[in-house]
């Protein structure tokens, strides 16, 4: 190419359309960003949830108890996990739970690991007291054989709360 | 670099607010440089996109009886027995029945919606669960007992009955059990 090109001295480009939009997109992604609470920093391992085909309905943000049944990714055992969503009820839990004696609880316990089906009992009747509101939702991988899930229902029955939310992916999302 | 804020500049024949009463001297062609704005901008924009997960999970409601003092006597012919063995088969059969072949998901599916379409809202589905059957599977028998749930209804319309009333409860897995679907 022979051409000579014009050199195109001081080329301005308005940036101002983009910087608007940035900061738009900026703004939307900020207030939507979730930041992970205390019991989500306690947790060690990862659940591979079951999937589901149906649009069920989405679970509640707060007045929510938490039993997750998870593999230990360190010591690969199975273990009930419990937590309460509400800010206010995490203390009180931990509070109660040290009054039980509850070993290696202290007040900065917001997941507490639960291995036998009696303190579990005990932890679902402390979470009923405390929020007699709060749903109880179950949060377990998929892998983990029906057996504990067993235990659960069980406890969660025996201190009346027979309503209650298994936590599930829709099939097909990324996980 | 282009530094952007054109309009900010304001060209010499434009004139601003009320015609020159300010003596100040006339900025022309201001320009401030956004280039470290912008590459901030950026870099939390990406990090909060990439932290951001936009699927929430999904709840499946469960609603079980609670325990009772006394047993409730219910006609046998009105139970449907899921029961879900330990190596992940299911079998489906009404109470007073011998469970036959393992059915996969879409048979159960058909099989409840008929029986409940049958009984008109007597049925009572009981899931027996062997403890070693993956919570996996167990979450897809009731993801199908939901998915039933619409032709269920649309059945029972077709009879005239507007009313949908679901039973559903879990029962533990007894020795018995194991006996009527062993070698299945």
């Amino acid at each position: 190419m022979s051409k000579i090109k014009k050199k195109r001295v001081g080329f301005v480009l308005d940036m101002t359309p983009l910087v608007d939009i940035t900061f738009l997109l900026l703004t939307f992604f900020m207030f939507t960003a979730k930041f992970r609470s205390e019991s989500e920093n306690q947790q060690k391992f990862t659940i591979k949830r079951p999937q589901t085909t149906q649009d069920t309905a989405k679970l509640p943000d707060k007045d929510l108890v938490m039993i997750k049944v998870g593999i230990d990714t360190v010591s690969n055992d199975t273990a009930f996990y419990l937590s309460m969503v509400n800010e206010q009820d995490v203390a009180k839990l931990a509070e109660a739970m040290m009054a039980l004696e509850y070993p290696g609880a202290t007040e900065r316990t917001a997941l507490f690991k639960i291995t036998d089906s009696t303190w579990l009992g005990k932890i679902v009747e402390q979470a009923r007291m405390i929020n007699p509101q709060a749903k109880f939702a179950v949060d377990a991988d998929r892998r983990i054989s029906y057996k504990w899930i067993d235990i659960a229902i069980n406890e969660m029955r025996k201190k009346r709360a027979t309503s209650f939310n298994f936590v599930t992916d829709k099939k097909g999302a990324s996980m | 670099m282009a530094g952007g804020g054109e309009s900010l500049g304001g060209g010499p024949k434009q004139k601003r607010g009320k015609s020159g009463k300010r003596k100040g001297k006339k900025r022309v062609g201001f320009r401030l440089d956004m280039t470290p704005l912008v590459d901030i901008t950026f870099l939390l924009l990406t990090f909060f996109m990439l932290t951001t997960s936009m699927t929430t999970p999904q709840t499946m409601e469960m609603n079980v009886p609670p325990e009772l003092d006394e047993p409730v006597e219910v006609r046998e012919s009105e139970l449907l027995m899921i029961r879900v063995r330990g190596d992940g088969k299911i079998f489906a059969s009404m109470g007073n029945e011998d469970p036959e072949a393992p059915v996969n998901l879409k048979q159960l599916q058909q099989f409840v919606a008929a029986k409940n379409i049958d009984l008109e809202n007597r049925c009572i589905v009981t899931l027996k669960s062997n403890g070693d059957a993956p919570y996996g599977l167990i979450v897809e028998v009731l993801d199908a007992l939901n998915a039933a749930e619409p032709e269920i209804i649309q059945g029972l319309q077709r009879k005239g009955i507007n009313e949908r009333k679901r039973k559903f409860t879990v029962a533990p897995y007894t020795d018995e059990d194991k006996l009527k679907v062993e070698g299945k």
